[in-house]
């Protein structure tokens, strides 16, 4: 796969979540769609105003609870009924009561696992590299107290003229072309 | 705490409202009519089938009956120790109607030399104590194998002599202790000066050391009192199961008690929601131990694969008795885990009232599956007798009658414990803490 080149992104900095959320809140209004913000902590306004969405982890969190329940259920069954059954003073080979702490503890194990490695496969995690450290404002802001505005090159409305003056207009501190 | 200007005062009267007394009437009027209920059932279950076994199931009755009115007794002192270790507003709220329910304790002694003279000297209950010639009685086709060599090698403890002088030993020294809480209590408040310290001491000493003799005594009785009705099986998770049922039982009897009371002063304004909630969680956590040790038990001994031990379980599971042991799960867990999980719950009175009188009717219905099915008659066959509803009749006699002393002894008190720094916290107003 070639690697992809020319401009990544248009970043503005921001001094105040308050400025980022507000700049946010234009771009999504103008039409811009792809784009992130980044903060050095959680700003929930800011998800809201670039659109964030619910995602699926909580289906696969759900169906992995699922299958590690019939998973281990099935397992303890199989074992008693079928493959070695033990007649125990006459101890009922499907005791099911008896089997519900296995399969409890696999439903939480399965709905972990598939909860913390869907997580991953959805949010596209780990990334060694990423664009955005190439702007040295970034590298040195974002972890500590600046505010980011990213509006994507494959953005439809991007162009970098044209993003570059509206950006310009959220009064940011600095707006930086970001390449590849 | 220091606060010393409260933010109401203390009520004008400290002593039970006068409707307690009506409560002991209408105990009293229960109780009554539920004991000639009983005899009546014992007529006839007597001429009902071929075993005869009225009078048998009245005295078993009495067994499950007894084992509960002692929980609530002496569980109550239990729960009152721990109160004096663990400290809290909640302990204050609740220290009165615990010490008038382990000051029934005359009650419990009179009321268990029926089940020892009937039980163990007549034989009536106890088969060891029936066939303590085990060899003749195998010979004659009475006991299996089984029970002739549980009976043969479990004699001596399991004789009529150890089991009156293990019993009535464990209840005088449990007395004592009672008699020494509750005289303690009243110096407490009669006290000039407040000698926190002195106090906390002196009761946390006694305490500290109490519970865990409780605890050691109560595995004694219960092994004696109802595990030994079938001598071929034993559980050393036996007496944790009722030292918790009984906290399962003494807890809810407690809130009810507050709750009746608190129509009027002094419990009116000082039985606020967060004490009611602190109180309903506690029931909660009950709650979950409980299952904890019942499913544990079920699991571990299941699970075990042991000839010797599954064989306990299947008895109370076949002929019937599944229906029993699954209710009993179902009233011991399901309904009140699903209650007490909601918050609002803990702190609406009318319906933590549901709450509690589901868990202590629970523990009935819990003690009637250990004790009847331990019974060769009644294992793996559930039979519908009227023999069977004396579990109905004589408890509820039992248990009117010892509400009747305990209502008694809830009056000739103050209500509220006035020596102990929570005082001050519990006049405050609802909001201040919460």
């Amino acid at each position: 796969m070639p690697l992809p080149e020319g401009v990544y992104c248009l970043m503005a900095e921001f001094e105040t979540p308050t400025a980022l959320v507000h700049a946010a809140h234009e771009a999504r209004k103008a039409g811009y769609r792809r784009m992130d913000c980044y903060t050095p902590y959680p700003v929930e306004e800011a998800a809201e105003a670039i659109g964030f969405h619910r995602d699926e982890v909580s289906l696969v969190c759900l169906i992995g609870g699922l299958l590690g329940l019939a998973a281990m259920f099935g397992l303890e069954t199989w074992i008693a009924v079928w493959a070695f059954p033990l007649n125990i003073a006459g101890r009922p080979y499907f005791s099911w009561p008896a089997f519900c702490v296995p399969a409890y503890e696999w439903t939480i194990l399965w709905a972990g696992l598939s909860a913390c490695f869907g997580m991953l496969a959805l949010n596209g995690l780990p990334k060694p590299y990423h664009p955005v450290f190439n702007a040295p404002n970034f590298r040195n802001g974002a972890t500590s107290d600046k505010f980011f505005l990213c509006l994507e090159a494959t953005d439809p409305k991007f162009d970098v003229a044209g993003s570059r003056s509206f950006l310009e207009a959220q009064s940011p501190l600095s707006v930086v072309e970001v390449e590849y | 705490m220091g606060n010393t200007s409260f933010s109401k005062g203390l009520p004008s009267t400290l002593n039970a409202p006068p409707f307690v007394d009506n409560w002991r009437r209408k105990a009293l009027i229960a109780g009554v009519v539920f004991a000639v209920i009983a005899v009546v059932l014992a007529f006839l279950g007597q001429g009902q089938d071929a075993q005869h076994l009225g009078w048998i199931h009245f005295w078993r009755g009495w067994l499950d009956g007894y084992v509960a009115c002692f929980g609530f007794c002496f569980g109550g002192m239990a729960l009152l120790m721990v109160q004096h270790l663990s400290g809290g507003k909640w302990g204050l709220i609740v220290r009165r109607p615990l010490e008038a329910m382990c000051r029934t304790w005359p009650m419990i002694v009179l009321m268990f030399l029926p089940v020892a003279w009937v039980g163990a000297t007549d034989g009536r209950l106890y088969i060891w104590a029936q066939y303590s010639n085990w060899a003749d009685a195998l010979k004659k086709g009475l006991i299996d194998n089984d029970q002739a060599h549980a009976i043969r090698w479990k004699q001596p403890m399991l004789n009529v002599h150890n089991y009156w002088w293990f019993s009535l030993a464990c209840l005088a020294i449990l007395s004592f202790y009672s008699i020494l809480l509750n005289k303690w209590s009243l110096q407490r408040d009669a006290d000039p000066e407040p000698n926190v310290a002195y106090w906390r001491t002196k009761f946390e000493n006694l305490s500290g050391f109490g519970v865990v003799l409780f605890a050691i005594l109560l595995f004694g009785l219960v092994i004696y009192w109802v595990m030994s009705i079938d001598p071929t099986w034993y559980s050393t998770i036996y007496g944790f199961q009722y030292l918790v049922g009984e906290a399962f039982m003494v807890l809810p009897l407690a809130i009810l008690t507050l709750i009746g009371l608190s129509k009027a002063e002094p419990i009116r304004s000082t039985f606020r929601v967060i004490e009611q909630h602190d109180l309903g969680k506690l029931c909660f956590a009950l709650v979950m131990l409980n299952i904890y040790f019942a499913f544990g038990a079920f699991l571990i001994i299941w699970s075990g694969n042991s000839p010797e031990e599954i064989p306990w379980y299947l008895d109370r599971i076949r002929g019937g008795w599944g229906v029993i042991a699954t209710l009993d799960v179902i009233f011991h867990w399901l309904i009140p885990f699903s209650l007490l999980l909601s918050r609002d719950l803990k702190r609406i009175q009318s319906k933590l009232t549901v709450a509690c009188c589901v868990m202590i009717f629970a523990g009935f219905w819990d003690l009637f599956w250990l004790i009847e099915p331990s019974y060769r008659d009644a294992a793996r066959d559930l039979r519908l007798s009227w023999g069977i509803l004396e579990y109905v009749a004589v408890p509820a006699a039992l248990f009117c009658f010892w509400l009747v002393y305990y209502f008694w002894q809830l009056t000739r008190r103050p209500l509220i414990p006035t020596n102990d720094p929570h005082l001050a916290e519990i006049l405050e107003h609802d909001y201040v803490h919460a």
